[in-house]
């Protein structure tokens, strides 16, 4: 694709705006993390792969993003932080507009981590992989050496420093790649399916770890998933049909809208599916957390037969 | 009976120092034309098991029987031709072995390999195609160029073409989103159902096999621990904690259902729609 200009704002009416208020002045604290403004991005003009996305997330905030394979999820989240060329539309980081001159500030903010954390791989252990990083953003040996250690025994890694790469689970391995990003202290850290090679009790595992950083209110996330239970566990759902942002909702609305959940290939939880279910039964109940509030909500109809 | 182990052991680099016991004193029984999941944490063997099934591997001592063909440990192994080509293994990431420019030519490959004509090849193909729910347009696709359930389903329909009486799936569908998922495991069930094959599941995501699956079994460490029914590992469901499996939401429910309404008698609905219809008719029984 030919890359489009990098320097100014796309589209008449932002020429005005954008001109007036320089994107290179010192961002504000009351910016939002992240803001996309009239984003496309695409293979030639008839084949967008992202269409016209606006969109804005806050410091702090836990966001899934979910969709069919092929709707763009990958595309959109790679565009944050320049890993693809930069289509139409405004792409923000902390205020900071996305630009040549302001992929190197933007990238340090934003960490990712991807779907098969083999491919991510690069040092010859464990500790090499999380120095790599660090030595990329040409801090001290002492701070190096702290951060290791620090994140190492954050993410349970410690045993593993001297391990090589191959010697680890899945799990382990998907452990350090988280490590070895946490560790460059991102503001922002995309998930880019990430559990979808785990196992169950992996995948609870990195659910830990998704919420322990969430509530330490440090971490702005973006997570690209199709599991439920993580769905759930975020804060917000955003839904990408076909390049479109098409729903932008708690998960709790999205599990209820069959429409959109078929649209997005999600699946709703158990409980979810066993509710709406019941609905068409003519029994009333709302969605209940686990099994023993389902026999809660149940026993009384049972008893007033 | 399609597969028979008697105190299966399976060692690694057996005889060597570094030998390690992968299976121990494995028994199994699963019989003709049932559905049967595998399940078991990371390490506890499941494919290593599945590998014994066409000969892959065969037993360090004990006796494996597929079929009409019995493989015992530290005897000479039989012919495994006619073996590999009863039982079809698809493996963990079946899209990564397509190699062939054209979906066709890769469907052929096996049974061409096992003697067909190509006429004959290709008519397999299109059957194998058909089971597998994709197009027939696909055929002269390149596969590379499918999407990444497609590949996955014409990777599996390259091991149908070969008219397998077992077909073997390590983990289907791992990395599929949920709904290409569901679509899977309802065409897998269908193979079973409507045309009599066994079909064996190892997965790591009970919840999605268990309204299909008859019979389960259990790994753990390398043994044996567990084998039956849903209803069986419904009774037993306390002790999959402690075998580095999490249990699944349908039979959490179920469980308080049964116990609450006194059902341990009846067959398990374990599908939303199965279960609900179930608590309906209990809630409404005394309506009237």
């Amino acid at each position: 694709m030919k890359q489009r200009d990098l320097k100014g704002p796309h589209g008449t009416t932002n020429v005005v705006e954008e001109t007036v208020r320089n994107p290179n002045v010192m961002p504000s604290p009351y910016s939002p993390t992240i803001e996309l403004v009239g984003v496309s991005y695409g293979y030639g003009k008839d084949l967008p792969v992202i269409d016209d996305i606006t969109l804005s997330i806050p410091q702090g905030q836990w966001v899934t993003l979910v969709g069919a394979n092929g709707c763009g999820k990958s595309t959109l989240v790679k565009l944050m932080n320049a890993l693809l060329p930069k289509g139409e539309g405004s792409i923000k980081v902390k205020g900071l507009e996305l630009q040549s001159d302001t992929i190197g500030k933007i990238r340090q903010t934003i960490g990712m981590v991807f779907q098969n954390p083999d491919n991510q791989f690069i040092g010859a252990t464990v500790e090499e992989d999380i120095v790599f990083g660090l030595e990329g953003q040409c801090l001290s040996i002492e701070v190096m050496e702290e951060r290791v250690k620090s994140y190492a025994a954050r993410l349970g890694i410690t045993d593993l420093l001297y391990k090589h790469p191959s010697e680890l689970s899945g799990g382990q391995k998907q452990r350090v790649a988280i490590a070895s990003i946490l560790s460059m202290e991102p503001e922002v850290v995309i998930f880019d399916e990430a559990s979808s090679m785990l196992d169950e009790k992996t995948r609870n595992e990195l659910l830990n770890i998704l919420s322990d950083m969430h509530k330490s209110g440090r971490y702005t996330i973006i997570s690209i998933t199709h599991d439920a239970q993580e769905i759930a566990a975020s804060e917000r759902v955003l839904v990408l049909h076909e390049g479109k942002l098409i729903a932008d909702r708690t998960p709790t609305e999205l599990f209820q809208d069959e429409k959109i959940l078929e649209m997005s290939h999600v699946i709703a939880p158990f409980a979810f599916q066993l509710t709406r279910e019941l609905h068409r039964y003519g029994l009333d109940i709302s969605i209940p957390n686990c099994e023993k509030e389902l026999m809660e909500a149940l026993w009384p109809l049972h008893l007033r037969k | 009976m399609a597969i028979t182990f008697e105190k299966v052991n399976y060692e690694y680099d057996a005889n060597s120092m570094w030998s390690q016991a992968a299976l121990q004193g494995v028994n199994l029984h699963l019989e003709s034309g049932i559905l049967a999941g595998i399940a078991g944490a990371t390490g506890s063997g499941k494919s290593t098991l599945l590998q014994m099934f066409n000969g892959i591997l065969k037993p360090t001592s004990g006796t494996v029987q597929v079929l009409d063909i019995t493989l015992r440990g530290g005897e000479k192994a039989p012919k495994l031709h006619q073996l590999r080509k009863r039982v079809g293994l698809v493996f963990q990431f079946p899209e990564q072995q397509l190699f062939e420019d054209t979906v066709e030519k890769d469907l052929c490959f096996g049974p061409i390999n096992f003697g067909c004509s190509v006429d004959e090849a290709k008519e397999r193909a299109r059957k194998a195609m058909e089971k597998m729910g994709l197009d027939e347009s696909l055929l002269s696709r390149n596969p590379f160029q499918l999407s990444g359930g497609q590949m996955r389903k014409v990777a599996i329909a390259s091991v149908l073409a070969m008219d397998p009486e077992i077909v073997v799936l390590d983990e289907p569908t791992a990395t599929l989103d949920p709904v290409s998922r569901a679509e899977l495991i309802q065409l897998l069930h269908r193979l079973c159902r409507e045309e009599g094959r066994t079909v064996i599941i190892v997965t790591h995501r009970m919840d999605e096999l268990l309204p299909f699956a008859n019979q389960w079994v259990i790994l753990h460490e390398g043994r044996t621990v567990f084998q039956g029914t849903v209803k069986a590992l419904i009774e037993q469901a306390d002790q999959m904690e402690s075998y580095g499996i999490v249990i699944p939401q349908s039979i959490r429910y179920w469980r308080a259902i049964s116990e609450k309404f006194g059902l341990s008698g009846e067959d398990p609905c374990l599908s939303a729609e199965a279960m609900s219809k179930r608590i309906a008719e209990l809630v409404s029984a005394e309506d009237v």
